[in-house]
């Protein structure tokens, strides 16, 4: 029976608006619920009722522009409206090739998989078996009307019951991209589904709607488990600045003991730790390079409409009254700007990355500490500890700063602090002197240390944090080529992170309490400080048996309320510094003889 | 008109579900009987990966939220027991007015059986209940929670689709929309308090499911 140029005003005019509308409606709600790009916003903020919203008594805000080409191409009304709905995924392999990924054509492929076929069909009966309108069709548009109004609530229902929804929830509801996407096609013709396919499908068929003379199906095909398809977000994340990181002032003030120890700086670790975060940002594809990686996406599903329409045109040709509807997702071209944004996140990079190894140093340091603090647990004089808090601070409340200045502007700096008070790196050299005393792996260590000493002091005197050491020559050759790349310290190493006016003082106090140890219980405190100080920056215990043995020496010389010569480990940098050292170790050593007697002597080292 | 009736699938449900359960299950019914204008508003279940439609009618919301907290107190002073929420739709006529009385008649078109099996629970608190605490009962594994949460969802996926299927076969008996009104009267039922009409629903569950009865505790 045809509908078409029916007077609008009769019985059967209305029922083909009816009928019309229904498809109208029909393909909205299903849209609603599948195509995020379609998908209003934020529907609840717009509260206007449209004259579309108004047809079955169902507010569903805009209608997609797709729907308003639909009249267009679905001229006969008992024409099947065919919605596939397709699951497209990416390919598998992501290419690390920066080349391939910006011509996008890394060499990926596209899998489509029709996840849901719904079939909206208004059937009438043949021609010659019509009835002619009743008398009580008068009224039948009209309960076609509410049939149709409650069938259309039911199945807004079910459109969110069905395993698509899901895909559809997760598209949509996160603003980060996935391996996948969802499109929908829109035909009086589809391909039929494969023996395999159905196998794996399921088909819900809705009770028809009584819309005399005919009646309107309903059904879905539908793919019952999403499980099988690998749907997740891709990997490229943008960069994300956690501020409130584990050992950060904001969240833990206290871990840094500001008031006593050199020892809480970061210790940090072997050279990944320090060498990776400064690289990642340029050399890791998946961090926030996501400008590296978004636009293959961009650009693959940018293609894709190209891509989809040429694979479907196959079963396009058939039926040359069918209109393809396809989208693309059009997240893409909004996204731009999300791309846009996640190339322009790089900038944050070494601020970002610091981070890393400054929480990495953080976490060292504690452990380090109470280490060290376990065996001394005596607080080092006062006058350290307000330089020392000064220095610290900066290094943990910004992230910016932790990112390592080049090298000349720390010699620089070294040379002013070397020029006004050479003896402020006395106490860095007078360890090294003694490890001369304890024989040729010191000298070995001294000539290591030379080479680096500028960077590791300056390193200290710039960033405060990591304890840069000298303490091994193998393990300090080792990590020559991280120390080229970037700034690096190895643990146990000695501690000159305070600046020269601390050390200067620090010295000072050193020698003031080595003076006046006969004096009396404050200046016993005092030296007890201070040998645990030099405990504290004591080389690692793998050294050499010199370790232990002046380790030892120290002990005895503890008990005797006397401080002593500390291991050294500091590098001095020109031989006059050495000397020097070697002539203030002289004077305790002298010192402690006098004052300790043949016990001391005996104990010498080697 | 006939009054038709639609017996829902009973549920197994915790105290702590009751809440969400309900409320998915009545907003269901009323937004497939809400024929006026509606804006229909998407809620995700909390404890089930489950999306239900509401009509987006705050003072509907609320009504059907104090029914539900009726029930809930029912429930706590009756533990351990089955129980069913019924929702009915109705229409209302006027019998002839006379000197002392106007009354009026409800006709019910449609009722719903919303049957609920209430397992024991060793609550924490005593009272109202939030929504956001969760009781749990220590004598359970996590396994078996888990497989019990499982089969609800399950379950309650199945009652959503048997309200589909009920209200898409049956819509003869649906009164006309009258023009302005969104909803049909509807009233909420939950069990009486008073053993007599314990009794009797007992009874009237008893003819209807067949099953057997469920013993006191």
């Amino acid at each position: 029976m045809d509908l078409h140029g029916m007077a609008p005003h009769s019985e059967s005019g209305k029922l083909e608006q009816v009928v019309s509308q229904f498809l109208l409606k029909s393909l909205h709600i299903i849209l609603d619920s599948r195509i995020p790009s379609l998908h209003p916003r934020d529907p609840t903020c717009d509260s206007r009722v449209r004259k579309s919203d108004k047809w079955f008594n169902l507010v569903l805000g805009d209608r997609p522009a797709a729907l308003d080409n639909l009249n267009f191409w679905h001229r006969n009304l008992m024409d099947p409206m065919i919605i596939d709905i397709i699951l497209v995924q990416q390919g598998t392999a992501i290419s690390t090739s920066v080349g391939n990924l910006l011509s996008g054509s890394p060499g990926r492929t596209a899998t489509e998989t029709v996840i849901e076929r719904w079939l909206v069909q208004f059937e009438s009966p043949p021609r010659g078996t019509a009835s002619q309108p009743s008398e009580g069709s008068a009224a039948s548009y009209k309960k076609t009307y509410k049939k149709s109004i409650i069938f259309l609530r039911s199945l807004y229902l079910q459109t969110r019951l069905l395993p698509a929804y899901r895909i559809f929830k997760q598209l949509s509801s996160s603003s980060q991209p996935f391996n996948f996407d969802i499109i929908y096609k829109v035909s009086s013709f589809s391909e039929p589904f494969s023996r395999v396919e159905e196998e794996m499908m399921k088909e819900y068929r809705f009770v028809p709607i009584e819309a005399l003379p005919g009646r309107l199906h309903v059904s879905v095909t539908y793919r019952p488990q999403l499980s099988e398809f690998n749907l997740q977000p891709l990997t490229t994340m943008p960069p994300k600045i956690i501020s409130d990181y584990v050992g950060s002032p904001a969240t833990d003030p206290l871990r840094y003991f500001p008031s006593s120890y050199k020892g809480d700086r970061a210790i940090s670790f072997p050279s990944k730790v320090m060498h990776s975060p400064t690289s990642v940002p340029f050399q890791r594809p998946h961090s926030w390079t996501s400008g590296f990686h978004k636009p293959v996406v961009n650009h693959h599903l940018a293609g894709s409409p190209t891509v989809y329409r040429t694979s479907q045109m196959s079963y396009d040709s058939p039926s040359p009254p069918m209109e393809r509807m396809q989208n693309h997702r059009r997240p893409l071209h909004q996204r731009a700007p999300f791309y846009d944004e996640c190339q322009l996140s790089p900038p944050f990079s070494p601020s970002v990355s610091p981070s890393t190894p400054t929480y990495l140093r953080n976490s060292e340091s504690p452990r380090q500490t109470r280490a060290i603090s376990e065996t001394a647990p005596v607080t080092i004089p006062s006058p350290i500890s307000g330089r020392s808090s000064r220095y610290i601070s900066p290094n943990f409340s910004d992230p910016s700063k932790l990112s390592l200045p080049p090298l000349s502007p720390r010699s620089t700096r070294l040379d002013n602090s070397s020029n006004e008070s050479p003896s402020g790196m006395r106490l860095i050299k007078k360890p090294e002197a003694s490890r001369a005393d304890l024989g040729s792996a010191g000298q070995k260590v001294l000539k290591d240390n030379k080479d680096d000493s500028g960077r590791f002091s300056g390193l200290l005197s710039s960033s405060d944090s990591p304890r840069v050491g000298f303490s091994r020559s193998s393990s300090k050759l080792s990590f020559q080529d991280d120390i080229d790349d970037c700034d690096f310290s190895c643990p146990f190493d000695v501690d000159d992170v305070d600046p020269p006016d601390s050390r200067i003082s620090q010295n000072v106090d050193w020698k003031r309490n080595l003076e006046s140890t006969s004096m009396g219980r404050k200046s016993q405190d005092a030296a007890v400080g201070v040998l645990v100080h030099m405990l504290r920056t004591a080389p690692p215990l793998r050294q050499d048996s010199s370790c232990y043995s002046s380790r030892s020496l120290r002990a005895e010389v503890e008990n005797d309320g006397v401080a002593t010569t500390a291991s050294g480990f500091f590098m001095p940098r020109r031989t006059s510094d050495a000397l020097e050292e070697l002539r203030s170790y002289r004077e305790m050593k002298d010192l402690l003889l006098s004052k300790s007697g043949t016990r001391v002597l005996t104990r010498e080292p080697p | 008109m006939n009054c038709e009736v639609c017996q829902l699938k009973e549920l197994e449900v915790e105290h702590f579900e009751i809440r969400e359960v309900l409320r998915c299950i009545l907003h269901t019914i009323v937004f497939h009987r809400a024929l006026g204008l509606v804006r229909p508003k998407v809620i995700d279940l909390e404890l089930f990966d489950i999306t239900y439609v509401q009509c987006g009618d705050g003072e509907l919301e609320k009504k059907i939220d104090e029914k539900i907290e009726q029930f809930i107190s029912w429930v706590e002073k009756h533990p351990n027991k089955k129980s069913q929420v019924c929702i009915s739709f109705y229409e209302v006529k006027n019998k002839h007015p006379s000197w002392f009385t106007n009354k009026t008649e409800r006709l019910y078109w449609e009722q719903w059986y919303i049957n609920l099996n209430v397992s024991q629970q060793q609550k924490v608190h005593s009272g109202k209940s939030h929504p956001s605490k969760i009781v749990v009962d220590p004598g359970d594994s996590l396994e078996e929670r888990s497989a019990r949460r499982a089969a609800l969802e399950t379950s309650l996926r199945e009652v959503l689709f048997q309200i589909i299927k009920f209200v898409n076969e049956k819509k003869d008996h649906v009164p006309p929309i009258s023009d302005g009104v969104v909803y049909f009267p509807y009233e909420v039922t939950i069990p009486s308090s008073s053993d007599s009409a314990f009794g009797m629903d007992m009874i009237k569950r008893m003819l209807q499911t067949g099953g057997h009865p469920t013993m006191l505790s």
